[in-house]
């Protein structure tokens, strides 16, 4: 995912135009998928590695299960789409992130979460595990709740092409 | 402190339409004028208590292309488009929203305790073996909360199916115990009417012959639907038997109780009019009231009160339910303790579209289908009006002023219009308040380019950049802002300087003795109400006038007026 282009910077720009932080753990990254224009700020924990047992038919049986070898099972994609921003110290286990989607700092973004477009997640919130969170939606609180809506006016501020050229490696 | 980032908000001027003008025509109080004042002597004060409604950030207002107005969420009406589930995104169509209720009737819960979504997981033993991931998992079935470890066998609810939670819950209590559904009690009710020729005698176990008929209990402790639908049950069969139906199908001379006729009766009641005729006089249909359960009657319960007492004392506070949760819920004047809380059903969702109140045009409509973000129309505030920033021009690391200390912010029009704008600036020389700052506007008036092509800004951008850097260079060695000039200009963007000399917090800065007292809850931030008016030339719109008058673009003038607010910064308190 990550083309190491070799600058002593604070972020790594990968090939598809995104800016990760080096001091962000990424764990699982094969099963990650980056858009464009996603910006990954420092000591950002992100989990690609989560497993899910295969039941079939069942509704959204959100157990992760601990590693089981020789069990077949399947790594759960991780989906972030463009334009994304997570804030420093997030922890993101998420199923899917949308795009024009900015996540505070010192989040947890629970496990299974899905997370549609445009959508705030403010500083410090806890979204639970197996939360679907409609676009134009701002979330807050522990565990996080929708507590407002994106204004028709603010969907341009949530361009990141701007953040995205102003932060990086200079 | 915790630092304070500058702020504009924008005064949407639906507020005071009805206000100044119907004032205007009246005297004035005299006192008032003794200042040297504005055109209409009204400086806009963003302290005033009212000015809390009609201040907004800028991408929180739209724009009415019609009326060439800001139109703010006071001032636009909401129109629904969609209904969803904003779990599980399913769309529900307006019909089962006037059935159902506004709540998602599929699976999607959210946990009593928490809030937090609950999902469904099977308690049933495992299959092992070989193949034992492909089979499916079999029930019973509980709600799980993977935040607070809730599960809905905790107040003693499981179910048989994953699917169709919601119809299943329904039809059961907490404990277990199943609901009379409303259907079923109608079943019943009808059964009662037809044995009984006399009207509700009570007889225990008329429907011996109905196979699965529920024999309700005439002491039954019914939930408050139930009641409700006893209750008006009822009193429905009450009306029927009081006004019976003629052969024309009307209901009889008096027209009943639910006719326009009653209610002209009732209007009449006290004026003593002629509405209250001979014939509902001498008519006077016997109601009376409920008796039993059955028909809604419930009696208090003393000792219940005493259980919920008892209970209370034994389970102490961890097990009663927080008024956080109690609101949550359905009906919770009923509930007192954890275990009488129920997994609350998602609330429904809207997609709405705006129209001006006005004009009802329609200001903004989303797409009708739930997953899609885009918009068919969206006329929103900032492609239409100047945004303005707020940035301290010398770079200080103290973010509070100091008091008596000329401070001077860069305010930055940027432009979203395709056409070059006028804009001027007044404000008033000090803010209003207690605290009065000083304020002066080096450069009230200026010009700003066109919203042009974006290409051309990312060609220009290495020149503009360089020209920026000198400018600043240039700045650090004089760092003294020139009157009537502007600060920095690009393409579609202008700085001018506003000075501001903060006042001291100290009581005995403040002249009048009233005003004495301690600094209150954010009285210590500068914020300076701005008057702006923006002048340009547009293109004509397809208006039939402009059209019928020749081919030639119409220049257009086009004027905008509004009182915005900056907050600049917060006073030190020394």
């Amino acid at each position: 995912m990550t083309s190491k282009r070799a600058t002593k910077g604070e972020y790594i720009e990968t090939d598809t135009g995104n800016k990760v932080s080096r001091r962000s753990q990424i764990i699982g990254t094969t099963n990650i998928i980056l858009g464009g224009k996603t910006v990954i700020q420092a000591e950002v924990i992100i989990r690609g590695d989560l497993l899910r047992a295969h039941q079939n038919g069942a509704e959204k049986q959100g157990t992760p299960v601990a590693v089981a070898i020789g069990r077949w099972f399947s790594h759960y994609p991780l989906k972030i789409a463009d334009h994304v921003f997570i804030g420093p110290s997030s922890v993101i286990e998420a199923a899917l992130i949308g795009s024009h989607v900015s996540i505070g700092a010192n989040c947890t973004i629970g496990k299974f979460a899905i997370i549609k477009d445009y959508v705030k997640v403010l500083d410090g919130t806890v979204v639970p595990p197996n939360m679907v969170v409609p676009s134009f939606s701002i979330v807050a609180g522990r565990p996080g709740r929708v507590v407002g809506e994106i204004a028709e006016g603010e969907i341009e501020g949530m361009d990141l092409r701007e953040v995205y050229r102003g932060i990086g490696n200079g | 402190m915790a630092s304070f980032t500058p702020y504009t908000y924008f005064q949407c001027p639906c507020t005071d339409t009805n206000l100044p003008t119907r004032r205007l025509g009246e005297s004035r109080p005299p006192s008032s004028s003794s200042e040297t004042e504005q055109e209409d002597d009204r400086t806009f004060d963003p302290r005033a208590p009212r000015a809390n409604f009609s201040l907004y950030p800028l991408e929180h207002l739209l724009y009415c292309e019609d009326c060439h107005q800001i139109r703010c969420p006071r001032c636009v009406l909401d129109e629904i488009v969609t209904w969803y589930c904003p779990n599980c995104l399913f769309e529900v169509p307006s019909g089962v929203i006037k059935s159902e209720g506004n709540r998602c009737t599929r699976s999607c819960f959210q946990c009593p305790i928490c809030i937090a979504p609950l999902s469904v997981s099977s308690i049933g033993a495992p299959p092992e073996g070989l193949g034992a991931e492909y089979v499916q998992p079999s029930g019973p079935y509980v709600l799980n909360c993977a935040y607070c470890m809730w599960s809905s066998k905790e107040i003693g609810i499981q179910f048989e199916k994953p699917n169709g939670i919601y119809a299943q819950l329904s039809k059961v209590k907490n404990g277990g115990t199943p609901i009379i559904t409303p259907k079923e009690r109608r079943k019943d009710r009808e059964e009662r009417s037809r044995d009984s020729s006399v009207p509700v005698v009570m007889e225990e176990g008329i429907s011996e012959e109905g196979e699965e008929f529920v024999n309700l209990d005439v002491h039954e402790e019914l939930d408050a639907e139930s009641q409700f639908a006893n209750l008006k049950a009822f009193y429905q069969s009450q009306l029927a038997e009081a006004s019976p139906a003629s052969a024309l199908g009307f209901t009889g001379g008096d027209y009943g109780y639910g006719s326009p006729g009653a209610l002209s009766r009732i209007m009449g009641l006290y004026t003593g009019g002629n509405f209250a005729d001979k014939r509902s006089k001498s008519k006077t249909g016997t109601m009376r009231e409920a008796q039993d359960a059955l028909e809604g009657l419930q009696l208090c319960n003393t000792t219940s009160d005493e259980e919920t007492i008892t209970r209370l004392r034994n389970e102490g506070y961890e097990n009663t339910a927080s008024v956080a949760q109690l609101k949550e819920q359905t009906h919770p004047a009923h509930k007192h303790s954890v275990d009488d809380l129920r997994p609350i059903a998602y609330l429904l969702r809207t997609k709405r579209s705006q129209r001006c109140k006005t004009c009802r045009h329609i200001l903004s409509k989303p797409e009708s289908k739930v997953q899609t973000t885009r918009f068919r129309i969206r006329l929103v505030a900032p492609s239409y009006i100047p945004s303005i920033s707020i940035r301290p021009l010398a770079s200080s690391q103290n973010h509070l002023l100091t008091p008596f200390k000329p401070t001077q912010f860069l305010l930055t029009f940027k432009n979203p219009l395709f056409d070059r704008v006028k804009v001027s600036i007044a404000t008033p020389g000090t803010t209003p308040g207690r605290f009065e700052s000083r304020v002066t506007v080096l450069c009230p008036q200026f010009e700003v380019g066109a919203n042009t092509d974006a290409w051309e800004e990312a060609l220009r951008e290495g020149a503009e950049r360089e020209k920026r850097r000198t400018k600043a260079e240039a700045s650090e060695g004089q760092l003294q802002a020139e009157a009537g000039k502007v600060w920095e200009r690009g393409r579609n963007w202008v700085s001018v300087v506003v000075e501001v000399v903060p006042t001291s917090l100290k009581a005995d800065v403040l002249m009048k003795e009233e005003d004495r007292g301690p600094v209150r809850e954010d009285e210590d931030v500068v914020e300076i109400p701005v008057f702006v008016r923006v002048e340009w030339e547009a293109e004509g719109q397809g208006d039939d006038t402009v059209v019928g008058r020749g081919e030639k673009e119409v220049k257009e003038k086009r004027e905008l007026a509004y009182w915005c607010v900056l907050g600049v910064g917060r006073i030190a308190q020394v």
